[in-house]
């Protein structure tokens, strides 16, 4: 009788102990700080309309819901905008009512690819460039037999821009919204400080006498590099541990982005092997030395640091060129509410061996396949294609060309006193990356994370040698793509 | 075979002299049960189903964006995770983090207690407030308050070393350094070890004390041979709790990630959301979910079969 009571006891203990563990290892029992989720998990919008059956509202609208984050959209001063463009659009409805989620763009991805397991998607995502379509792509519906139908007219749109959203999807997943063009955007307060001349408005300008090209280009922006104690990066008494201003950076862009600077060009050959494209290492190696040779170009940790950040370092003042695209007017200087304005323009990206590239983003809407009510889904996606609103706010060059003219009026309103040469974005147009920097890859997810793995040694590791790095990352590459074959 | 009826009276007796108390325990055991049943429905629906189902999932090839495309796949996730390089390389990470983070805190926690259980220290409530207060700060806040306080160029800590004419490594952004970063981050939160640890102070015998006083054991020797031995169980219960929990550690390397090269951070924990959410392999992920399960089952119950050489409970001996 002991022994079975010793036999249930045991048995006992080791269920306690594996339910201890077991709640243990759900976190629960955690010695750190109250789990609260983080704050790039949570909607910053109010809670989604309840619904009935079928994706219907409690009083029996279809519910459409719109899910931002993938791309630009997520900025505190787009949400109000994008806020009211909803509030309008169910003021004028008595049958479909939308409804807005927004997620940081930090864990969008993540959030959607659950709200799909949980065959809970959304019915229309964006705006999303081309890497959303390229992780979604198989998850969205085929709008040909919409347009046709709707006689959604898409004569005034580029057709190889429409056509960039059939290729390799298997449908017509995208119509095209937004285009955005890249250049350099300049903060003239720091080449008046240091009384240099703004670069090149147009392509094929000299500066200063040189040929705008990427060396020219280094010797400014080391001139426009500072230390705490006033000396530029091409000074002898220059301390490279204390600068407060960068001369050059290239914001919110991967290694296929530094590469495309200088030629486009992709990973992924015709026969579907890994390559490191040509140039392309010589661009790396050109990027690295601006960040641990020549210091004119920030590094990881410097641009976390107080002086540039939070993560947007053009924003801080401290840095006087920055190689960006259309959409970052979302998030330069001035902000709604801002004080100061500061003085800045965009100028024209340096030529490689006398070619120009200024790549170029496109951002769209997509419907989801899984949509209950894919008519009234297109009806909202018309709705987000043609609103002008939208367009002002992410800084987003309509594909619509007519279209074109107002857009720019409507940001210079926004940016007065400001007097920006718009005409630069425009021109740019004339010079994009082909192939584009963002084109598909295999096994697309990790490939793009090896790319990314590669950036954040190279920003925080000096001492590297580039050649060797690249090659890695070529083999790592083939692994993957070997993988999804 | 029939009872004699000696046999039989005794064991009337036996139920009827064990009735009342019989009673007693059910009713006892009846309202314990029902005290905890909240906890037992949140534990089956909220712990033990899911896990269920992450082991249904582990069999699978479950890809989070095709949830209507799932195949049963047998073991294969289990094979793979035996040649994955990615989880290979995130379970010593997470070893080399745990080697450095459980001894750190368990003398950091033990010390601060030690400390605070001293009556000669002045305002112990407080100071025992102040270390328990970070405890209330939101971990993913607090983690990029850190990342900041400990920023190569710009930090706190490298401009109060450098005032000293000390060069502070780039404690995130160097591969090298970032583990140590992330352990001295927890540091910050060691008010519950600390509690638990005033708490078995508290529980030692001042009698002991004295004789050891009486015996002319100086403040050293009374606490390596009087203290530690005593306040066993509660290091036990700590080093287990820490170990548990150090193996599941993500949100502060999931906060940190970016900036941080050769995916320095990438802990077992991070490896397999990673697996999940970015790269939409839930069966894959869910093999991943369970081999930590086990390697902390086996962890603990080393430790459960370690405890009955070093832990010493009074009551036992």
């Amino acid at each position: 009788m002991n022994r079975t009571f010793d036999g249930a006891r045991r048995a006992s203990a080791l269920l306690v102990l594996l339910s201890i563990l077991a709640v243990a290892c759900s976190g629960s029992a955690s010695q750190s700080p109250s789990a609260e989720p983080s704050p790039s998990t949570v909607a910053v919008t109010p809670a989604p309309v309840e619904t009935g059956e079928g994706g219907l509202t409690a009083d029996g609208k279809v519910l459409i819901r719109w899910y931002v984050g993938l791309g630009t959209g997520a900025q505190p001063d787009q949400i109000a905008d994008e806020q009211k463009v909803v509030a309008d659009f169910n003021a004028s409805q008595d049958k479909i009512v939308l409804s807005l989620e927004i997620y940081q763009n930090t864990t969008a991805y993540d959030i959607l690819s659950t709200q799909i397991a949980a065959s809970n998607p959304p019915d229309i995502i964006g705006p999303v460039g081309f890497r959303g379509f390229y992780s979604y792509g198989d998850q969205l519906l085929d709008l040909a037999p919409y347009i046709e139908s709707s006689g959604f007219d898409v004569s005034d749109l580029d057709p190889a821009l429409l056509e960039a959203y059939k290729e390799g999807f298997g449908g017509q997943v995208g119509i095209p919204f937004a285009i955005y063009p890249s250049f350099i955007y300049y903060n003239k307060d720091l080449f008046d400080e240091a009384g240099l001349a703004y670069p090149p408005h147009k392509v094929g300008e000299k500066y200063d006498g040189k040929d705008w090209n990427w060396d020219t280009l280094t010797e400014l922006a080391k001139k426009l590099t500072v230390d705490t104690g006033g000396n530029d990066a091409t000074s002898s008494a220059f301390d490279s541990s204390s600068i407060d201003q960068w001369g050059y950076y290239m914001q919110w862009t991967d290694p296929r982005g530094w590469g495309t600077q200088r030629k486009a060009g992709q990973v992924v050959d015709a026969s579907g092997n890994a390559q490191i494209p040509d140039g392309w290492v010589d661009a790396w190696q050109w990027y690295y030395d601006g960040m641990w040779k020549d210091h004119f170009i920030p590094t990881g940790t410097e641009n976390r640091s107080d002086a540039l950040g939070p993560d947007n370092a053009f924003q801080s003042g401290n840095v006087a060129m920055d190689f960006v695209h259309l959409w970052y007017t979302c998030c330069a200087w001035p902000a709604d509410g801002a004080p100061p304005t500061p003085h800045w323009d965009i100028a024209v990206p340096p030529s490689n061996d006398g070619t120009t590239t200024a790549k170029l983003h496109a951002d769209t809407f997509g419907v989801m396949k899984a949509t209950k009510h894919p008519d009234e889904a297109f009806e909202v996606l018309q709705y987000l294609l043609g609103n002008d609103t939208l367009i002002a706010r992410y800084g987003a060059l309509p594909a619509v060309k007519s279209k074109q003219a107002a857009f720019f009026d409507a940001l210079d309103a926004r940016f007065a006193p400001n007097d920006i040469d718009w005409q630069v974005a425009l021109d740019m147009l004339a010079y994009p990356d082909v192939p584009s920097h963002e084109a598909d890859m295999p096994n697309f997810l990790k490939a793009d994370a090896a790319i990314k793995a590669f950036q954040e040694k190279l920003i925080t590791t000096p001492g590297l040698d580039i050649a060797a790095e690249a090659e890695t990352l070529r083999a790592t590459l083939q692994d993957l793509f070997d993988e999804a074959r | 075979m029939a009872a004699t009826p000696g046999e039989a009276t005794l064991a009337r007796g036996a139920v009827g002299s064990s009735r009342p108390r019989w009673g007693f325990a059910r009713r006892e055991a009846m309202w314990g049960y029902l005290f905890i049943s909240p906890w037992i429905a949140g534990f089956l629906l909220f712990t033990l189903i899911p896990m269920a189902a992450a082991l249904v999932f582990s069999l699978t090839d479950f890809d989070l964006r095709k949830p209507d495309a799932i195949h049963f796949i047998g073991l294969r996730n289990y094979e793979r995770l035996l040649v994955d390089h990615g989880v290979q390389s995130s379970l010593l990470t997470t070893i080399r983090y745990i080697l450095i983070t459980v001894p750190l805190n368990l003398v950091f926690s033990l010390a601060v207690a030690t400390l605070l259980n001293s009556p000669q220290v002045a305002g112990r409530s407080a100071f025992r407030t102040l270390f328990y207060m970070p405890i209330q700060i939101p971990l993913v806040a607090a983690t990029l308050i850190w990342a900041g306080v400990l920023n190569g160029s710009s930090g706190w800590v490298n401009q109060a070393l450098g005032a000293v004419g000390i060069t502070g490594p780039d404690w995130i952004g160097d591969s090298g350094w970032v583990l140590v970063t992330l352990a001295l981050i927890g540091l910050w939160s060691c008010g519950n070890m600390m509690l638990i640890f005033i708490a078995g102070l508290q529980s030692v015998p001042s009698e002991l004390y004295d004789a050891a006083r009486v015996d002319g054991a100086g403040r050293w020797a009374t606490f390596t041979r009087v203290t530690v031995p005593l306040i066993t169980p509660v290091i036990f219960y700590n080093v287990l709790i820490s170990l548990v929990t150090s193996f599941q550690v993500f949100i502060q390397p999931y906060v940190l990630k970016n900036g941080i090269p050769d995916d320095a951070t990438n802990l077992f924990n991070v490896n397999l959301y990673r697996e999940a959410f970015s790269f939409n392999q839930m069966g894959y992920a869910s093999a991943l979910a369970w081999v930590l399960f086990g390697v902390i089952l086996v962890v603990t119950l080393v430790l459960f079969w370690s405890s009955r050489r070093w832990v010493y409970y009074a009551a036992e001996r």
